[in-house]
Order: structure tokens, then C-alpha cells, then sequence
């Protein structure tokens, strides 16, 4: 019997919407997939693309950035800049070849601890329809 | 092109009291090669050029140029840069501008409006280069080669630069005077490289950029050529915190490459500048030219035209495209 592949997923979630919302989903006992390693940030905003790009090298299957709803976000502006710089990134991966599957992004606010069930249940269906990533992963160096 | 007018104006710049040195182009020491030309005084000029070989983007210098810290009890040097510019390399002054790379006071821009460049190394293909210096000119809308069989004309299509046929803007968008007439912009070729690559596959078009990446020799000469690369504290330098590794690896050069394009993402101009110099012959231009065009159709931004416009990556606006969010 073969085992159904398990991504890791990294998730940056911005510290006032979408980590109190994971915190609500926790707290109120939602039930969803655990490949997610979630990494709290201040802000949408404050993730670099660049971090994407390192989590795939690193060992991500797939990667997840979620923020506050336009116009919600803590810094009054952030996750406007999120949203172009990300989109731009989505098109350069898609555009050299990784698959558009393994970048998902999301507003979720603090209050929505069904909808970020559901946004993991997507991100891990689409890490695992698009399988292990290994087109730019880091090798391990042996000490 | 009216040599003679450029050599009189360059003179006179380059001899006002406030021109450290004037940029141009003057020919190179072999075959189809032309050098930058750093002229300091107006004896100089005489070897100053502007033909369809100067493809170089001289708006690299003015940032690429190191500033010593000023000796103490010495004032620091005021005098500015002249520059000759074609429509390409001004949109890459004006983007220095937008981003306070450089102040208008400090440069002169002396534009020309360029009927298109030729490819040396495609030039070169076609026909072998000597030793003894050959010279390109503008024949109408084609080429003439002066060398040492005598005139060649040869057809526009057969050898122009791809980033001329590209080209939007071949007449300077910003500049101090303008030498010449303006030229009509040419129709525009489809950009058949990116398109291409886009109807593939996932797995073909990573076949593609993996065989790309995997060249890269990592000598970093597209940042350095690049007029927009200039951050003095650039990420590739970096150790603490390791955004890539220095190791030239598959993995290690992918995320460069990224990092690369993404970091010209709404600023590129076009000018081609990185894919010239590459020595690997990767493909470049077509990463820069596929996030020049999704910020040009999904957001109506073209970095380098306006000098007041704000830098695309520090703004936004409320109604920015966002089907891709879940």
C-alpha cells in the first residue's frame, strides 16, 4: 500500500488577521491538515519574495502567505504592497517553470477560522497534486 | 547622423566649467567594437561616435562610478556627468531619477534619437570580423558596412538588436537638448521569446530555464552592466543574513536568477543590456521582459517614462489585480 504524499508547507501569516485567525481556528477545535509550519510576521507586507524563493530551496513543497483583507491591514497599507510584489512573484515562478500550484496567497482576518481551514485544505491539495518539489532544492552539505 | 554637429555640441559641454567629463562611445580596438569613451576636455572629441553600433548603455557609469569619501578640509566635487543617450538609455536616466539613484543636477543629457542598433554578434555571423576597425552606418531604414571590401548595405531585418525590435521608445524620453531629428517609431515586433515560452508546459518551460540556469557562471557581469543594479549594499554581497549563497550551484543560481528578475520587476527599461553582456548566453531579457509586460498590461505602468512617476514596487492602488488570492 502506497502512502499518500505529505507536503511541508510553509505559511507566513501577518500577526494581527491571519495567525489570531489560525489562532481561532486552534481554539475553537477546527480540524485541518498539519503539513502547515507556520511563520508569524508582522506584517504581509513585510514578507520578502525572496523568503518564498528560500522556503522552496530549504524544503518546502509549498509555500502560503496570508494577510489581513484590503483595507483591514494593521499598517493601514501593507498587504497592498504584498499583493503586487506576490502576484509578480507568482507570475516569474509560473513563467520559469515551477509549478503555479505550490504559491498560494490569502486574506484571512482574525475572525475567519473556517476560512483559513479551508485555505490550508487548499494549499496543502495543491502542494500534494503538484508532488515533492525538487527542481531548485538546496543539497545538503555533510559535516 | 550629423557627426559633426555632436563633436561641436560635445565640444562645447565638455568645455563648460560645471562638466566633470562627458560619456559618449568611440571605436573599439578591433573589428565591429566600440568602447565607452570617458572625454575630459573638448580635444577629445574627435573620436566621439554615435553609430549603429553604440549599444551600450552609457547610464550604467553614473552609478557604477565609485565616490571616494571627500578629504577633509576639501569640498566635494559638483560638477556634473554629460551623457549621450539613446530612447532606451534614457528611460534608464529618467528610472535613476524616479528613484533618487541621481539628482537632474548632476547630469547633463545630451539626447539622440536612435534608428535602431545593430547585433554585433549577430553582425559578426554574417560577416566575420577583422582585425582592422569596420564601421556601421544608417542607410535610410537599413544598414551600410564600411570595412575593408569596400560598402555592404545590409537589410535592417537581418541584423538589429532584438531589443530593437522591441523597442517602444526610440527617441529620448527626458533630455537637456536633443541632437538630430525625431524618428517615427517603428511597428513593433511580437516578442516571439517570451510568447513562446509561455504556451508551453510547466515541466517544458522548466526544461528550458533549468538548461538557462544551469550556465550561469555567476560573474554577476548582468548586475554590473545593468544601469537600475546599483544598491550599494546588494543582497548577491551579503553574508549575514545569506539571501543566496556564493556556492555556483543549480539552487544557488536559480534563486539568484529570481532574485535578479524580481529585483527589476516594474523597473526594467528594456535596455538589454544584461543579455549582451552574459557569457553564458542566458536568456535574460526574457524574464525582465515578461514582468515588464505583466506590469505594463495588468497594472498600465511603464517604468523610465515619467521622472515624477512613483517607483511601482512602493506603490499600490486600492483596485490592483487580485484574482491569484485565494
Amino acid at each position: 500500500m502506497s502512502e499518500q504524499f505529505e507536503p511541508n508547507i510553509v505559511a507566513f501569516l501577518c500577526n494581527w488577521c491571519s495567525y489570531a485567525g489560525a489562532d481561532l481556528a486552534g481554539t475553537s477545535r477546527i480540524q485541518y491538515p498539519a503539513n502547515i509550519k507556520i511563520i508569524r510576521v508582522m506584517c504581509s507586507g513585510r514578507v520578502n519574495p525572496l523568503y518564498v524563493v528560500n522556503a522552496l530551496q530549504q524544503g518546502a513543497d509549498g509555500v502560503l502567505v496570508s494577510g489581513c483583507h484590503p483595507g483591514d491591514c494593521h499598517y493601514m497599507e501593507g498587504n497592498f504592497y504584498a499583493r503586487r510584489r506576490l502576484k509578480l512573484l507568482k507570475e516569474l515562478l509560473e513563467f520559469t517553470g515551477v509549478d503555479p500550484r505550490r504559491f498560494n496567497m490569502s486574506w484571512v482576518s482574525a475572525s475567519e477560522g473556517h476560512k483559513w481551514k479551508e485555505v490550508v485544505e487548499k494549499a496543502v491539495e495543491d502542494a500534494r497534486a503538484a508532488g515533492p518539489f525538487d527542481q531548485f532544492r538546496r543539497r545538503q552539505i555533510g559535516w | 547622423m550629423d557627426l559633426d554637429k555632436l563633436r561641436k555640441t560635445a565640444a562645447e559641454i565638455v568645455s563648460r566649467d560645471d562638466v566633470k567629463y562627458l560619456l559618449g562611445w568611440r571605436r573599439g580596438t578591433f573589428g565591429y567594437r566600440v568602447a565607452p569613451y570617458f572625454i575630459e576636455d573638448a580635444a577629445g572629441v574627435d573620436e566621439l561616435i554615435f553609430s549603429p553600433l553604440c549599444i551600450s548603455n552609457l547610464a550604467t557609469y553614473l552609478t557604477l562610478v565609485e565616490k571616494l569619501p571627500v578629504p577633509r578640509g576639501q569640498e566635494p566635487d559638483q560638477r556634473k556627468v554629460a551623457l549621450l543617450v539613446k530612447g532606451c538609455d534614457s528611460r534608464a536616466v529618467a528610472q535613476l531619477l524616479v528613484e533618487k539613484g541621481i539628482k537632474r543636477e548632476e547630469v547633463v543629457v545630451i539626447g539622440l534619437p536612435c534608428p535602431g542598433m545593430v547585433d554585433r554578434e549577430l553582425l559578426a555571423e554574417k560577416y566575420p570580423e577583422t582585425e582592422a576597425a569596420a564601421e556601421v552606418k544608417w542607410d535610410g531604414e537599413d544598414f551600410l558596412l564600411v570595412g575593408e571590401g569596400g560598402e555592404t548595405a545590409i537589410p535592417r531585418t537581418e541584423v538589429l538588436a532584438e531589443k530593437c525590435r522591441l523597442c517602444r521608445h526610440p527617441n529620448p524620453v527626458i533630455s537637456d537638448l536633443t541632437i538630430g531629428e525625431p524618428v517615427e517609431p517603428w511597428a513593433t515586433a511580437d516578442d516571439s521569446g517570451v510568447a513562446e515560452i509561455e504556451a508551453k508546459e510547466t515541466a517544458e518551460r522548466w526544461a528550458y530555464w533549468e538548461e538557462q540556469f544551469s550556465k550561469c557562471i555567476r560573474c554577476y557581469s548582468c548586475r554590473n552592466a545593468c544601469p537600475l543594479c546599483y544598491c550599494e549594499d546588494c543582497i548577491l554581497d551579503r553574508l549575514d543574513p545569506t539571501w543566496v549563497n556564493r556556492a555556483v550551484n543549480f539552487s544557488e543560481n536559480t534563486a539568484f536568477h529570481l532574485a535578479r528578475a524580481f529585483h527589476l520587476a516594474g523597473r526594467c527599461i528594456e535596455c538589454g543590456e544584461c543579455e549582451r553582456v552574459c557569457p553564458a548566453g542566458i536568456p535574460l531579457g526574457k524574464l525582465n521582459r515578461k514582468l515588464a509586460r505583466t506590469v505594463r498590461e495588468e497594472y498600465g505602468f511603464e517604468p523610465g517614462l515619467d521622472p515624477e512617476a512613483e517607483p511601482f514596487q512602493a506603490g499600490y492602488k486600492p483596485d490592483d489585480p487580485e484574482e491569484f488570492i485565494l
